[in-house]
């Protein structure tokens, strides 16, 4: 057996870490208020989709990815974090089970070389791991290292997660929908795909105000938003989307139940919203807890991240065990 | 992925698993398998840990599946109601099927290595093969060998495998462990079927180093085995388990039926009166020195009486088959019951004439009356198994054969005369089997509704207090005690105890919420309160948990079919009846012959004179026949009326 790359750094000095930092920044917000052009209707309205008879493809590919870290060394101040990425494509047929189709991991090290001494820095380029270099005004701070660090893997787990997707659509059957967790703008390939949708459970991006934004986030349960096209800053691909709402949010919160559904930006898209909107609404069953997000995760999606949480790597997990000092030798 | 398995090496069905909560141990693990399996409680497994194959030291266990749980990953059960929102319609309808998982306990039958005893290995599982099931169930040690004692007692039979279990006759039959005690509901749980099964395994597979064995059957039901002789229909099915058992399908070629008469003393008491095969039921009949000798099998049914019992000690020694003088001036040699009631009608005449004594030769005159109360009691509830007058006709004590099956109809005799039956029979047997002089080495004894002759409560009587030394000693001499009963809790602990194998059928529910039961896992109990029929559940010293057998219908006639096939004569009148035991005697006689020669005798007389022919087997029966009848004629005359009977008490007054 290889000496891990870990061992390596060790032995060549790096002084030996075992730190998940808290989580405090949250998922990073990759888009703020962008504002939205209207597509199905001028001004945003609602629809009652309960009573629309579902889209019911007959198979369905979810996709998902995860990723892990830990930071398991220092180079002086500068953290040298182990990262774990992978993705997989769980599909499910006739028979309602959902089963493995295709699936990618990675593992990398993220740290910055030049802050590094140089037998570091040859152990790590002899262990032959996957190195993603942070910037250089990142590691001053070893706080800001550790989140851009952070955003390092995002950047990995997102790119593997297309990477698999894009993959998994030449692949699609004629009647077959991939379903993402996640934006599908990012990918060329799955933003014109007419049989891809994007869920979005987390709503960094604004894209209305006022009143609209009103209808929005009070959208009552079982309905859903008019179609829009979400403004983009740059060069960024066309989308359609909408808003919808799985579960009553009374009582809760704004967010609750509430997702963003992408599709291809399309006339059929518009058509076929609420169809679209229905087959969700019946994918709230079951439900996926204990997960805490259960009110907007599709239990498929989660069935995917609970694939890949089982075939980690036991060591990339960081030990459970207490954080204080050592005793004895 | 599924990865297709490589040729010869059989995929695995499993793979243990194990957590802080539900650890692997020495003795059980925990493995799950595929939603769709083959496996399902009572199966065997095989279990490798890493290097087996390789180089290297790989521990194999062996376990036999004990319980089997299904859950998904439904954190509590209001979320699917949540999520079917209130209508269980609905949760059929959801887009995806939970994860779901089939995980199973197992119980460890076998390790090896064997010692270090370590806790299971969390390594692949796989379906037992038949050589995998030998290794578990430790058959290695005595099927094959030098000397092999392998008995089949039928088939394991799970994942699309049969494979033959064997039980070891050094543990059945002893000298090791001895007895067999088996126990389910009447009617499902095959239990006489599986004892004549058993028997037929046993005379077939005895190894030869061990002698010749014979079994000694009691029949307590109706006609349940009448038939031993009679083939009975087998299907292909039964046919082929046979086969891969190797034992031939057949009859038992050498049986012996005996059974009292009825009370007329002519026709037999059993169901066995077809024409066709009432000639070779042997009558059991028994004086007065047999029955003396089990006289306190009378005495402590009720009660236990030591007074009486030293009389009737003493009649045994000093009074029967001796000149004795009553000490009133009467000498009495008594053979038989009526000359027992001739010496005590001249004790209570000569107590009476001589005052006021209460005592004849330190007896009690109750003490006497009660011994003569409990012995006119057999002769007359036991009328045709005890003569009242005359020689007796047994078993062949001392000239049993090899692979015979004896069977003693007492199906329809007093529960006393059935007691009486046994202590005598059993003690018989042991007597010889001690002397070495029975014929055989081994004897199996079947006693059906032990329950009755063995409860666990209730009074000490003689027959459980003998059923407990069997089962207790049998094991050295030879004598080995089958038994079976409905519910096993309510036989005596130590019977059942001393059981080395035990089987069970389909078990009643109750019966298995009762103590005794508490090792076996939920599941297993579900399991025998629904086995098929023709399935057993075995218990042997050298499998470290319960097993589940297949076995073949018994190759002999059901009792039931028997009565239907060859439906018992009616009873012949006492002329008829006379002739037809002759007739069995010497081809030769003619029915009128013996019609002439017995008109107008008495029937005692004619009794008498049968059982002699019976006992001597002349070359010429018909000659000593009317030879021991004698010259006693009966007279010619009916016997004057003792006394005119009473007229009914008709008032004449014209009210
Ligand atoms: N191995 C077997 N396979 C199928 N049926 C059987 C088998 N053994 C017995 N039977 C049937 O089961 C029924 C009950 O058997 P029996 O031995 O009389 O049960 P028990 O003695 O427990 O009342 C009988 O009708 C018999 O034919
Ligand atoms: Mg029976």
């Amino acid at each position: 057996m290889p000496r891990s790359w870990v061992d390596a750094i060790l032995a060549a000095g790096a002084v030996p870490a075992s730190y998940v930092p808290d989580a405090s920044a949250g998922r990073t917000d990759l888009e703020e208020f962008t504002g939205a052009d209207g597509v199905e209707d001028v001004a945003l309205r609602t629809y009652a989709v309960a009573d629309t008879r579902p889209l019911a493809p007959g198979t369905v590919a979810f996709l998902d990815g995860i990723e892990q870290w830990r930071v398991v060394g220092y180079g002086g101040v500068t953290p040298i974090v182990r990262g774990y990425v992978a993705a997989a494509v769980r599909r499910r047929g006739p028979d309602r089970r959902l089963r493995t189709a295709a699936e990618a991991s990675r593992e990398v090290a993220i740290t910055r070389l030049e802050s590094l001494a140089e037998p570091l820095r040859r152990a790590l380029a002899a262990s032959g791991v996957d190195l993603l270099e942070l910037a250089e005004e990142d590691v001053g701070q070893p706080g800001r290292a550790i989140q851009a660090a952070r955003r390092e893997l995002e950047r990995a787990r997102l790119a593997q997660e297309r990477e698999l997707g894009e993959r998994c659509l030449a692949a699609l059957g004629p009647d077959e929908w991939l379903v993402v967790d996640g934006v599908l703008s990012d990918s060329a390939a799955l933003s014109a795909h007419p049989r891809a949708l994007g869920v979005i459970k987390s709503h960094g991006a604004q894209y209305f105000e006022g009143p609209e934004l009103e209808r929005a986030l009070t959208l009552p349960a079982g309905h859903r938003t008019s179609v829009f096209q979400p403004k983009r800053r740059g060069a960024r691909r066309a989308i359609y989307s909408w808003y919808l709402r799985l579960w009553p949010w009374e009582g809760n919160d704004l967010l609750y139940g509430l997702v963003r559904v992408e599709a291809h930006a399309d006339a059929v898209t518009v058509a076929r919203a609420s169809a679209l909107s229905a087959w969700l609404l019946r994918e709230r069953s079951p439900l996926s807890t204990p997960d805490a997000r259960w009110d907007r995760l599709l239990y498929a999606i989660h069935d995917v991240e609970t694939y890949l949480r089982s075939r980690t790597p036991r060591d990339v997990i960081a030990p459970p065990g207490s954080r204080l000092p050592r005793t004895g030798s | 992925m599924i990865r297709p398995a490589e040729p010869g090496s059989p995929a695995p069905l499993g793979r243990v698993v194990a957590t802080e909560l539900k650890p692997a141990t020495p003795h059980q693990f925990h493995f799950w398998t595929a939603n769709e399996t083959t496996i399902g409680i009572g199966a065997i497994v095989k279990v490798e840990g890493p290097g087996v194959g390789d180089q290297g030291p790989g521990r194999v266990v062996y376990g036999v599946v004990t319980d089997g749980f299904a859950y998904s990953d439904l954190a509590t059960p209001l979320h699917d109601v949540v999520a079917a929102e209130g209508d269980p319609a609905r949760a059929a309808e959801s887009p995806s099927v939970r994860q779901e998982i089939r995980l199973w306990t197992a119980a460890v039958l076998r390790q090896q290595p064997e010692e270090p005893l370590q806790p299971v290995p969390l390594g692949a599982v796989y379906v037992a093969s038949d050589a995998d099931v030998a290794q578990a169930l430790r058959m290695d040690a005595y099927v094959t060998g030098a000397q092999p004692s392998g008995i089949p007692v039928g088939l394991y039979t799970a994942a699309g495998l049969e494979a033959p279990v064997y039980l070891d006759a050094d543990f059945l039959l002893g000298p090791e462990a001895a007895h067999l005690n088996i126990s389910g509901v009447s009617g499902l749980a095959t239990k006489t079927s599986a004892v004549e099964f058993l028997l037929a395994s046993i005379f077939e597979h005895f190894p030869a180093h061990k002698g010749r064995v014979a079994a000694l059957c009691f029949n307590v039901k109706g006609p349940d085995l009448c038939f031993l002789d009679r083939p009975g229909a087998l299907d292909d099915a039964d046919r082929r388990r046979y086969e891969r058992l190797g034992i031939t399908p057949q009859p038992f070629e050498r049986v012996r039926y005996y059974a009292p008469f009825k009370a007329d003393g002519v026709n037999l008491n059993t169901l066995r009166t077809h024409p066709d095969l009432v000639g070779d039921v042997e009558p059991l009949v028994w004086g007065l020195s047999e029955v003396l000798d089990f006289a306190e099998v009378l005495l402590n049914r009720d009660d236990i009486d030591a007074k009486a019992d030293a009389f009737i000690d003493f009649l045994s020694d000093r009074v029967l088959n001796k000149e004795f003088d009553d000490g009133f001036g009467g000498s009495h040699r008594v053979q038989t019951f009526a000359d027992l009631n001739g010496l005590f009608r001249a004790i209570f005449d000569g107590l009476e004439l001589s005052g006021r004594s209460d005592m004849w030769r330190t007896h009690h005159i109750a003490t006497i009356r009660k011994v003569r109360n409990r012995l006119s009691n057999i002769s007359t509830r036991c009328k045709g198994l005890v003569t009242d007058d005359g020689p007796s006709s047994d078993l062949p004590w001392g000239r049993f054969e090899d692979r015979t099956v004896y069977v003693v109809d007492v199906a329809n005799v007093d529960p006393l005369g059935q007691d009486l039956v046994f202590a005598r029979a059993v003690s018989k047997l042991r007597e010889h089997l001690e002397r070495r002089d029975l014929g055989v080495e081994a004897v199996v004894v079947f006693v059906d509704e032990l329950n009755k002759y063995a409860p666990g409560d209730g009074p000490e009587t003689y027959v459980r207090k003998m059923l407990l030394d069997i089962s207790e000693r049998g094991r050295y001499l030879g004598l080995v005690l089958f038994a079976a009963e409905q519910f096993r809790s309510q036989v005596h602990r130590r019977v059942v105890g001393n059981a080395g194998t035990t089987l069970f059928g389909r078990m009643d529910a109750d019966e298995l919420a009762t103590p005794g039961y508490h090792v076996l896992s939920p599941a297993v109990k579900i399991k025998l309160a629904t086995l098929p029929i023709g399935e057993l559940m075995v218990r042997h010293p050298h499998f470290t948990q319960p097993i589940f057998v297949r076995f073949p219908r018994p190759a002999v006639l059901r009792g039931r079919d028997g009565v239907e096939r060859f439906p018992p004569a009616a009873d012949l009148p006492f002329e008829e009846a006379v002739v037809r035991q002759l007739a069995r005697l010497d081809r030769r006689i003619r029915p009128n012959q013996v019609k002439d020669l017995i008109a107008e005798r008495r029937p005692d007389d004619v009794r008498r004179a049968l059982a002699a022919v019976r006992r001597t087997r002349p070359d010429d029966a018909l000659a000593y026949f009317r030879r021991m009848l004698g010259a006693r004629v009966a007279p010619a005359t009916a016997p004057a009326r003792e006394a005119v009977p009473p007229l009914n008490p008709i008032s004449e007054e014209p009210y």
